[in-house]
């Protein structure tokens, strides 16, 4: 993938976002009646390299409490992890972390 | 339907078997490509709604909804479609021919679009018959009308527990 350097033009971010910090976002995953267990499990390993142990823990939080956060980060990372859960089925949403 | 100890799915070195007769290859094709008609249709179609869920539910982030529904639910069918397309190239030549001895065999690329086609079935068939947590093919009553479908969603089921565990294992 190395190249020589290019020129970089780059694009200046409007003032009002560039003193915004950015708000972290969680991704939850909601209860559903047709997902399996083990398929949940599965597609949370798969997704986010989370251990059988750690993928277990979230899918049976999904299960009893109705809900888990199963990552976190900036809002386009956290749409991107919504997208992917939701290509394999799940009941995948972000919200602001708090609220 | 007959449940036979193999299970559909099975490791064979660094691939996997597809332990299904013919006439189950053939419904699967059959239900795929149903599948592909559906997500090329009418967007509002109901049947459609567990395949493309909100992103964000908060009541006062509707229009950054709207911009993900916009933006991202042709990435979704697109997903779908080409998933469905692998499979049904892997499958191709082994069903419809009763009586062929020959195993397909899938790559684990091959079969995780496989699972993920299952499951898209599976989301489809479990909005239409409205199922519950709870829900017991044992306690549905044999003449309800959608017995079939019921039958289906268990049959689907079944294959794709084995996916998984074949994945896993």
């Amino acid at each position: 993938m190395a190249s020589a350097p290019t020129p970089l033009v780059v694009d200046r971010p409007d003032q009002d976002e560039s003193v915004v910090p950015d708000t972290p976002w969680v991704v939850l995953v909601w209860n559903d009646p047709i997902n399996l267990m083990s398929y949940v499990t599965f597609v949370l390993q798969k997704l986010f390299g989370y251990s059988l142990e750690k993928a277990t823990a979230m899918m049976l939080d999904v299960h009893h409490k109705g809900r888990a956060v199963v990552a976190n980060g900036a809002r386009e990372k956290a749409e991107l992890d919504v997208f992917r859960l939701h290509e394999h089925g799940l009941w995948a949403t972000m919200q602001r972390d708090g609220t | 339907m007959v449940r036979r100890f193999k299970a559909p799915i099975t490791r064979k070195g660094a691939g996997f078997r597809v332990n299904l007769d013919a006439d189950e290859l053939e419904l699967l094709s059959r239900l795929l490509s149903e599948l592909r008609t559906l997500l090329l249709g009418p967007s509002t179609d109901d049947r459609l709604k567990r395949l493309f869920p909100t992103a964000y539910h908060q009541p006062g982030d509707s229009e950054m909804d709207d911009e993900y529904q916009r933006l991202m639910r042709e990435d979704l069918v697109a997903s779908r479609l080409s998933g469905i397309n692998a499979v049904e190239a892997a499958l191709e030549n082994v069903g419809g021919r009763p009586g062929a001895k020959h195993v397909p065999e899938l790559t684990e690329s091959q079969l995780l679009a496989f699972m993920q086609a299952i499951n898209g079935l599976r989301l489809v068939l479990g909005t239409m018959l409205d199922v519950s947590e709870e829900h017991d093919l044992d306690q549905v009553e044999a003449d309800h009308p959608l017995i079939g479908e019921f039958h289906l969603y268990g049959y689907l089921s079944w294959v794709l527990e084995s996916c998984v565990a074949a994945l896993q294992g």
